[in-house]
């Protein structure tokens, strides 16, 4: 349902002329993964996750927080500052934005190599992706170093 | 590393180019389409990780299957009555709301074990110093000081405003999730039922109204941030794209 028709009128036309703004990227380099039962997987999401205690993104963020694999949904809120999606469907099932139990399954089931020790989350709404840049790439390197192979990135 | 991405908005994916993406035909705040339905979300999943071994080049791939229905407006209703029965201010009644949901609400949290409310930096039993919080600044219209309360407030004013909203939300959220009654609303039968009759979608119009008339970029801007499109009578909710992204350099450097 998020074909832009679908929404009102104003948001569609907001999130039209947002994608209109924004820089076009390039793949600097191609990157073919080992076979995915053999990968370690880490999911970054843009919707604002942090833990309870981590301080709440502002306005405007460019930094992210840290999820550990293990982490407790319970311990898991939100602060995006976005009205034009609720909360609901999150407040039901975490995993619906960010599904490390779905990851743990297939994992379970053999079909990825493992789970990441470490998950991020960025606040999204950024008009300009490519402010994200610096800390972008920082976390890039930090999902290598803990030996990451497939990142699955996520929006809200 | 690789990468493989959920997409939403189509349009942006195909201007950003990311290696390989899904678009899924589903709602803002849903990318994996379905709650409690772990087998929807693996396949979604599947799907995304399979662009691994078939993509050679930048792709948006379409995945093929609708989000299972929530219910939308007309087909869900509150089952709740939420008018008090004597209130004299907009704030008695937002805390009159309060209290009838609140006992579902803790029992939604008992069963889930969680809950989202706390961003504004409420602690988890908080619920009436953020409702007396948010009808303080609908009262007053103060939209720049923070609202007198014991609780450790986690943003500066006017954006507390927004989180204090989020709070409240949850709260209503939760309070619906523990009743009986047909399927879950969507966003849409969210929004009508909140802004179609509650104190609480009326005390957001009014600060909202509080926030319109400081003319003032960040306060139009939480305000665009309180009220999903389509529910304020005073235009569009968002400030042009650039306008916005002047707005959130002066908040960096705040």
């Amino acid at each position: 349902m998020v074909r832009l028709n679908d929404l009102h009128e104003s948001e569609a036309e907001h999130l039209r002329a947002r994608a209109a703004a924004m820089p076009e990227m390039q793949v600097e380099r191609w990157l073919t993964p080992r076979p995915l039962a053999e990968s370690t997987v880490a999911i970054v999401s843009t919707a604002g996750l942090h833990r309870r205690d981590d301080p709440p993104f502002t306005l405007g963020a460019l930094d992210y927080r840290l999820l550990p694999g293990d982490v407790d949904f319970g311990d898991v809120i939100l602060s995006h500052v976005s009205a034009n999606f609720d909360r609901s469907a999150f407040q039901q099932d975490p995993n619906i934005m960010f599904p490390l139990d779905r990851l743990r399954e297939l994992r379970d089931a053999g079909e990825i190599g493992e789970v990441a020790n470490w998950h991020y989350s960025f606040m999204g709404a950024m008009p300009d992706p490519s402010r994200f840049d610096e800390t972008g790439t920082e976390v890039g390197r930090l999902l290598a170093a803990d030996g990451v192979d497939v990142a699955l990135l996520i929006p809200v | 590393m690789a990468t493989t991405s959920i997409s939403l908005v189509r349009e942006q994916t195909e201007r950003l180019r990311p290696p390989r993406a899904l678009w899924v035909p589903f709602a803002l705040g849903r990318p994996l389409g379905s709650s409690a339905d772990p087998e929807f979300q693996k396949d979604v999943m599947r799907t995304a990780f399979g662009l691994l071994d078939t993509a050679t080049e930048p792709t948006i791939a379409d995945y093929p299957i609708e989000a299972p229905d929530e219910a939308g407006p007309g087909v869900w209703a509150c089952p709740l009555n939420l008018a008090p029965a004597e209130a004299t201010s907009l704030g008695d009644r937002l805390l009159g709301e309060v209290a009838r949901l609140r006992p579902w609400a803790i029992e939604t949290r008992r069963e889930r074990g969680r809950t989202l409310f706390g961003a504004s930096g409420a602690g988890p039993d908080d619920i009436d110093e953020v409702a007396r919080a948010m009808a303080h600044i609908a009262e007053s219209g103060d939209v720049y000081t923070s609202p007198p309360s014991e609780v450790a407030w986690r943003h500066p004013m006017p954006l507390l405003i927004r989180h204090l909203a989020d709070d409240l939300r949850s709260v209503y959220h939760e309070g619906l999730a523990g009743q009986p009654g047909p399927g879950a609303p969507n966003h849409d039968a969210l929004n009508d039922w909140i802004f179609g009759g509650t104190a609480l979608g009326e005390v957001f119009l009014r600060v909202a109204d509080h926030l319109s008339e400081a003319d003032d970029g960040m306060a139009r801007l939480v305000r665009g941030l309180l009220i999903p499109e389509g529910h304020y009578h005073g235009g569009r909710a968002f400030p042009e794209t650039k306008e916005f992204g002047a707005d959130s350099e002066k908040e960096d450097e705040r």
